[in-house]
């Protein structure tokens, strides 16, 4: 194992509000600030960033993305840590399921794979999965994202079941009856389109329903991919009133609306649905001011073929470890004159608190972080990219600032060539 | 505009054309319709051309009047109903598109359920695509037909007011006829159910009303369209009959209408469900000059394209 000492770089870990210049050392994959006293490979990083590596909350596994892959996409996002929602393939509802991903990820990644566990058997919303158990087995988080309970029986009892495990279970909410024949937020884009509408209250029904649960039976509740105005503004409410919930939204919900579509090009079509410009306002607003705790990638991989077809019939999905970073900065720099400290909030020290992580850059841990240079631009490509789907709406953009380092694990699993 | 300068070799949408394209293919239409009623009816504008008609969901007129089309300008044409196509063996519309463009043809006339898949064509193979009727999202063709024949009746659209009535969510011809007839200067209302009539459509140019007398107070002319119950969920309304009785046009409601309104249907006609049966057969109605008419104006869109796809025959 190669010892590093990374020279001059601005470092940021929110976990013990540090900010400031510093010479670190990984050394034997742990991080020291004391200054090595043999010759260790240096590397000049002044100008440059480090922060906790990335945690991740909604990310889809499923062809042709492999373990491998979407660990390699990761690291050069600057992610080393990235949970894997229930769906891709087999449902993770059973212990066996978890063992098998276990091992397979601890073969394949270079990054840290965690496990969210179904919450309904099969993620079917008729009955609980055996959350004890998968807590056993290995799963940090339990949800039925891309979906969630229709009934709301099962739901209340599922948050009030896992809360007995201290586990965290995230909420993808949205109203399917109203939602059903929607694959583009219900305005006047989809109208123009033709196509069917996905609106706002499908999602802001299910965000007030989690409020009104985690209220009545006091647990606490995490919601994902929030995407309307209504939502934050409801969860903003909740906040106040000093209900435990935590959200997140997505890099394209903050940078891009409907008017993505209007080429009916699916490869903008999203779950949920890119929305209007007062929504996309919305999320950067709620980041900002604390409404909205992180950022999820909700990294979808999609076949080429399947997304070559009929608008209406392409599945919803974009892939998103590689780019979230750079978009994340590109729409906050708009607004934040130095958004460095939010980011490492909300990509890194609020998500891992939500998982009960406790990364950090302090004197003797585990070295998980990575090196940004933030003024080093390059143009997404999605040929060149680390993951095996193409499914992006950023082909071909400029992305702001590039991962230059990424250590997992005290391993340098990632260096930008 | 001369027809000269046209430019285009696909016609997708109306929401794409100018003002000035309109007029060109209307003009080219009347041409074609005086050429038409003369006993020859056949020019060779498109001999040796293969018309493709890729219609992938069920279609009477639109598809009929097509053949029609392009058999008087002389092209050879192939008809592919959905049924008959390999979509029904698991094939792509991509693949399927990539065959015909294999075989040789060279204007492929689509009508597909899907919002987009004209544009999805012609991004996909490099043969000149006409949208005949694309889900929700446009049927320009038909459009231009009734702007056509609108035209024929009431000459200049400038300033004349227009409703179309009827299941607006749901239609490709109301959103053809808003684009195309708000170019030309008249002024559109939209009128129907509030489920089938969102205020949003304010946003696209459209006046929007859930009142039907004051939506047929002064129109110059009512397009009905025909309640499409198998894209609506029965949320939308409740019942045929009850839409006939709070929305259907009859005699008595048509005492609404300005004396010489005229009365526009696309077509297939619910008889007694959004129109009376004696009102359709009146001399108010000019159901079947739409229908007539459908064909002139589908050989100048394809007498046009085809003009843009190399190879035209002109016969000056």
């Amino acid at each position: 194992m190669t010892d590093y000492c990374l020279k001059g770089a601005r470092v940021i870990d929110p976990s013990q509000e540090l900010d400031e210049i510093r010479d670190l050392t990984v050394a034997k994959g742990k991080i020291t600030f004391v200054p090595p006293d043999k010759s260790v490979e240096s590397i000049d990083c002044r100008e440059k960033i480090i922060m906790p590596g990335l945690v991740d909350l909604r990310g889809h596994l499923q062809d042709p993305e492999s373990l491998a892959s979407a660990s390699m996409a990761a690291a050069s996002g600057g992610y080393t840590t990235i949970l894997i929602m229930p769906n891709g393939g087999a449902p993770t509802d059973n212990p066996g399921a978890v063992h098998l991903m276990r091992e397979k990820a601890s073969k394949n990644s270079q990054i840290e794979i965690l496990q969210c566990g179904c919450l309904t058997k099969g993620a079917k919303g008729e009955a609980l999965a055996p959350l004890g158990s998968l807590k056993e087995a290995g799963v940090v988080a339990v949800s039925d994202c891309p979906t969630s309970p229709q009934n709301t029986e099962i739901f209340a009892r599922g948050l009030e079941y896992a809360s007995m495990f201290e586990l965290p279970v995230i909420e993808f909410p949205r109203d399917r009856a109203i939602s059903s024949r929607g694959v583009a937020h219900d305005g006047p884009v989809a109208l123009k389109m033709g196509i069917g509408g996905y609106p706002r209250m499908a999602e802001e029904l299910f965000v007030q329903r989690a409020i009104t649960v985690c209220k009545s039976l006091g647990t606490s509740i995490h919601l994902t991919s929030v995407s309307s105005v209504g939502s934050v503004e409801l969860i903003r409410e909740a906040k106040e009133k000093g209900i435990c919930i935590t959200a997140d939204s997505t890099p394209h919900h903050l940078a891009l609306t409907d008017e993505s579509l209007l080429g009916y090009d699916a490869n903008s079509k999203t779950m949920p649905p890119l929305r209007e410009d007062l929504d996309r306002k919305a999320i950067l607003e709620g980041m900002t001011d604390g409404t909205i705790d992180c950022v999820s990638s909700a990294h979808e991989p999609c076949q080429k073929h399947e997304k070559e077809v009929e608008f209406d019939l392409a599945p919803a999905g974009v892939i998103g470890y590689e780019t979230a970073l750079s978009v994340v900065l590109g729409e906050l720099r708009k607004k934040i004159k130095d958004p460095f400290p939010l980011i490492a909030r909300l990509m890194s020290f609020n998500p891992s608190r939500i998982l009960g992580m406790k990364h950090s850059i302090a004197e003797g841990k585990v070295a998980n972080l990575f090196v940004f240079d933030p003024s080093k631009n390059w143009t997404y490509d999605v040929n060149l990219g680390k993951s095996a789907a193409k499914n992006s709406p950023y082909q071909g953009i400029e992305m702001n600032g590039s991962v230059l380092t990424t250590f997992s694990n005290g391993e340098k699993v990632f260096t930008y060539n | 505009m001369e027809i000269k300068d046209w430019q285009r070799s696909s016609l997708l949408s109306l929401e794409e054309l100018t003002a000035e394209e309109i007029e060109c293919i209307l003009c080219q239409a009347f041409k074609f319709k005086e050429e038409l009623s003369n006993p020859r009816r056949q020019t060779d504008h498109l001999k040796g051309k293969r018309v493709v008609n890729l219609f992938l969901e069920p279609s009477t007129r639109t598809r009929i009047a097509f053949e029609i089309a392009a058999k008087s300008l002389s092209a050879d044409v192939i008809s592919i109903s959905g049924k008959s196509s390999s979509l029904t063996k698991g094939e792509t519309l991509k693949d399927t598109a990539l065959n015909i463009q294999a075989l040789g043809a060279d204007l492929i006339v689509v009508r597909h359920s899907s919002p987009g898949s004209p544009l999805f064509l012609s991004r996909t193979i490099d043969v000149p695509i006409i949208n005949a009727g694309d889900g929700a999202h446009e049927h320009p063709s038909q459009g231009l037909l009734d702007i056509f024949t609108l035209r024929e009746n009431i000459g200049n659209l400038m300033g004349r007011k227009i409703t179309i009535l009827g299941d607006i969510l749901f239609s490709r011809v109301a959103r053809s006829n808003l684009w195309g007839l708000k170019k030309l200067g008249a002024e559109v209302t939209l009128a129907g159910p509030s489920t089938l009539v969102p205020r949003q459509f304010e946003e696209m140019g459209a006046r929007v009303s859930h009142d039907l007398k004051e939506s047929l107070a002064d129109a110059d002319a009512v397009m009905l369209l025909r309640i499409q119950h198998e894209r609506q969920s029965s949320s939308h309304f409740p019942s045929l009959s009850e839409y006939t009785k709070m929305f259907g046009l009859n005699e008595a409601r048509s005492k609404w209408l300005k004396p010489n309104a005229l009365i526009l249907h696309p077509g297939p006609i619910n008889r007694g469900v959004e129109i009376d049966s004696e009102l359709a057969d009146s001399n108010r109605a000019v159901i079947l000059d739409q229908v007539k008419n459908g064909i002139a104006v589908r050989m100048a869109i394809l007498y046009l394209c085809a003009q843009n796809s190399g190879g035209l025959i002109k016969n000056d």
